[in-house]
């Protein structure tokens, strides 16, 4: 193996490739800024464009892209509220909060440097499970899949602390949105209302974008005032502490990185999970759970680090039999086959270098995108202090840009306008949104997954507890309903012994 | 006035055949149904560039991706743009062909009345089992004694009607798993065990049995050799053969002969020139040129027989 990878380094040390990969980081970074664009766009809008070169340029611009799409997405999520992209979410619980205390460069710092490391941590783990990758991919099957999206939309309740049953019920419409369109195991459209837009389901970029840009952005108005209540306290001497907090948090850090890898390495909505699990856990782990949500550093560490982690595990599918796990990984496949690489699994066997190659990118753009984007925490951190009729008007225009990059679809403007309604009764009457996304993005794979275990087992339900990995994330299940439950009791008991 | 209508209307006629003579004049767009990344899109994505290098004149060819509805936005574009030839596409046969026969509603275009250009090719389809499975016939499948579990996705697609239809054909019985994402998932998925078999496209199996995962019991070819595998005629059943997916080219109705000849000879040419051999080559991904007429009696042979077999189609939306 070491042969193959020298190979690959000495093809991606060239200056062609670090050019490549330069520009790819330059384009993840401001794509994974404007909300709802992600480096599936970018990718194939760019990609393309690297046909006739050889094929390191295509890695180097991918692996650039996907490195740093995730730093750019974190940048609106902790400075404005606004996911980058559904991974970043978890991300805004306690982005925001900090932003709004006038920490933004605290968090952006915080953010830069848990990235890169996670990223690192998802690439090394990716690398020491390449021997069973094989196995790891034919693992997780449709029954798998179904407890994954249940354990995702549990932690959902998780993540807002003391508002549980409000979340459970956002969680719940969401799931209802989720049904809309076409279903893809039996026929059929659900809930569409006729209305031809709406067959393939609500798409995720515009309702994100409707549901946190605009409430933010009229409560903003309303208020007037910038992001930052006090704007002399935008310091920005904090973004090397935020640095730093990272490697003070290690724990945390550790744990953020790992969960983004082992479950970023499931195919489709791996990130989004990894993410919100990351967080949760550290939830449960801290002393003092209740500071989650206001503005706890470590409430940005485990995401942020679960959600460049992902990128290893995503290539696990591709590792193993030279399949896409993700829509991005579709994409960069797609480019490669441009460049005569032949899809499947025989990628692998014939095309070793140029995969070590892409991992090697991967791993060069985490770091560097945060090297870049902790040189723009200044100007980034300002945008907290600009006030609302500066501010509101730029957020609005590219969040429509976003909404409509994301198909070129007219209606989906429309979609972002219906959820922005509905943000804004959410916010109005205090109940959380994130519930809602991540429903949107779990709940077709739930049914899904759901319909395809029942057709497997004839009907039986106990196929999700003869299955080792499916009994595993049963149990899981059960322990992130109980747990929070558990501890409040325990530590109630514990008050009451104290006070007598 | 009269005079100045008379001059109007003279230039217009006139104008036709010049217009003609100078396509093309501005970028053509190449409409691609489906998300990058797939299959189709990386078709387009390659001979677009190649394509364009045997135009007359020297114009860009646009990959546009018009994905949403299942390719049905895709279709609906192409076959409402104007008849000048700047707007062409791609289109899976029998795939976008399958709403058309069963009736789906608000479907905003018609086949049969595209004008065919070409065909990039036809994949043949055939059953494959888990190389760790014990099945090595299709014969084997029937003696199971209980209704064989293909995995395939949604009702909608080409892959659960070619499996319905072929598992009839072959007198297997059968029992769905639908609602895999695409190909590889559900050829993974007879892998993983979810399933006793898959009716899938050879290219996509043959690169699973390269490494060693699956095993190919039967081809729906009717001359196809691969070992181990029995085809359409030794399965007894050389209808079989109407089983495939065609990758076809065509522009909008009533497009003008001259300009729908120019672009046919393009895409001919740019399939047979020698950088595209070489990426087919390179890549695995083969290409068979069709040309214009050939299209349009794949097409027409298709609409037969899938009207047919209609109802193996599943509902209609």
């Amino acid at each position: 193996m070491l042969d193959v990878a020298l190979t690959a380094a000495g093809n991606v040390f060239t200056f062609q490739s670090l050019l490549f990969l330069t520009i790819g980081m330059l384009i993840g970074l401001v794509v994974g800024v404007v909300p709802g664009m992600g480096g599936t766009t970018a990718l194939a809008v760019f990609g393309p464009m690297t046909v006739g070169l050889d094929p390191y340029a295509a890695l180097s611009l991918a692996g650039g892209l996907m490195g740093a799409v995730s730093f750019g997405g974190s940048v609106t999520s902790i400075l404005i509220n606004l996911p980058g992209g559904a991974p970043n979410a978890a991300t805004c619980l306690d982005g925001y909060p900090l932003a709004q205390q006038g920490k933004a460069g605290l968090a952006l710092g915080a953010s830069a440097s848990a990235s890169s490391v996670g990223g690192v941590i998802g690439v090394f783990t990716l690398l020491t499970v390449i021997p069973i990758s094989k196995k790891i991919v034919l693992a997780f099957g449709p029954s798998e899949f179904f407890l994954l999206a249940v354990l995702g939309l549990v932690t959902i309740a998780a993540c807002a602390p003391g508002k549980m049953l409000r979340a459970m019920i956002v969680g719940g419409v969401g799931l209802l949105f989720a049904f809309v369109g076409f279903d893809n195991v039996n026929g059929g459209t659900r809930f569409t209302f006729g209305i031809e837009h709406l067959w393939e389901g609500i798409p995720l970029a515009p309702a994100m974008i409707g549901l946190f840009a605009f409430p933010e952005m009229i409560e903003l108005s309303a208020k007037g005032g910038s992001i930052a209540k006090d704007k002399g306290k935008v310091g920005l001497t904090g973004t090397l502490d935020g640095v730093w907090a990272s490697f003070k948090y290690w724990k945390t850090l550790l744990r953020g990185s790992l969960i983004g890898t082992l479950v970023g390495a499931i195919p489709g909505v791996g990130g989004t999970v990894a993410a919100f699990l990351a967080y949760f856990s550290t939830v449960q782990a801290s002393k003092d759970p209740k500071s989650f949500g206001k503005g706890n550093i470590e409430g940005v560490i485990a995401p942020e680090a679960a959600n460049n982690a992902k990128d290893g595990g995503n290539l696990i599918p591709t590792l193993a039999f030279g399949i896409p796990g993700t829509a991005e990984m579709a994409v960069l496949l797609g480019v490669l086959v441009l460049h005569g690489m032949e899809p499947g699994p025989t990628m692998i066997m014939h095309h070793e270098a140029e995969i070590y190659g892409l991992i090697l990118t991967l791993t060069l753009s985490s770091v560097l995108a945060s090297v870049i984007g902790l040189m723009m925490v200044r100007p980034l951190a300002m945008i907290t202090r600009l006030d609302a009729h500066i501010l509101v008007p730029a957020v609005i225009a590219i969040s429509f840009v976003g909404a409509y990059a994301n198909n070129s679809l007219a209606g989906d403007i429309v979609l972002s306008f219906v959820f922005g309604v509905i943000g804004y009764l959410l916010i109005r009457f205090d109940y959380p949104r994130l519930p809602l996304v991540i429903a949107l993005v779990l709940g077709e794979l739930a049914e899904r997954s759901f319909d395809q275990a029942m057709m497997i087992s004839s009907g039986s339900w106990s196929i999700f507890v003869l299955r080792p990995i499916s009994a595993l994330l049963l149990v899981m299940i059960v322990a992130a309903l109980t747990f929070p439950m558990l501890r409040t009791v325990l530590r109630r008991e514990k008050a009451v012994e104290e006070f007598s | 006035m009269r005079g100045m209508f008379g001059a109007a209307v003279a230039c217009l006629l006139t104008a036709a055949p010049v217009m003609a003579a100078d396509f093309p004049a501005k970028n053509i767009e190449f409409v691609i149904p489906v998300s990058p990344g797939g299959g189709f899109d990386t078709y387009v994505r390659a001979i677009a560039p190649i394509m364009q290098r045997h135009l007359p004149q020297s114009v860009n060819i646009v990959p546009d991706n018009v994905p949403a509805a299942g390719g049905a936005r895709g279709a609906a574009q192409v076959f409402r743009a104007k008849a000048d030839g700047y707007t062409i596409g791609i289109f899976n046969i029998p795939g976008m062909l399958v709403p058309q026969i069963r009736g789906d509603s608000g479907l905003q275009y018609d086949l049969t009345k595209m004008t065919w250009l070409g065909s990039l090719g036809y994949d043949s389809y055939g059953i494959g089992v888990a190389s760790s499975s014990p099945y090595k016939t299709v014969a084997d499948l029937k003696a199971l004694g209980r209704p064989v579990k293909f995995t395939a996705s949604g009702p909608s697609s080409t892959a659960y009607s070619t499996t319905m239809i072929a598992t009839d054909m072959l007198g297997i019985p059968r029992e769905m798993i639908s609602g895999y994402k695409g190909s590889n998932d559900y050829v993974l998925a007879v892998i993983r065990g979810d399933g006793d078999a898959v009716v899938g496209a050879l290219p996509v199996m043959e690169k699973f049995v390269e490494s060693g995962e699956l095993r190919i019991i039967g081809t729906f070819d009717e001359t196809s050799l691969v070992p181990g595998a029995q085809n359409a005629v030794e399965l007894g059943h050389p209808e079989l053969s109407k089983l495939t997916l065609g990758r076809l080219v065509a522009g909008p109705p009533n497009l003008p002969p001259e300009i729908a000849k120019t672009l046919s000879e393009s895409l001919m040419a740019a399939m047979k020139d020698r950088d595209m051999v070489k990426w087919s080559k390179d890549s695995g991904i083969e290409i068979e040129p069709g040309d214009a007429a050939a299209a349009k009696a794949n097409l027409e042979s298709q609409f037969n027989f899938y009207t047919q077999y209609n109802k193996y189609l599943g509902p209609a939306n």
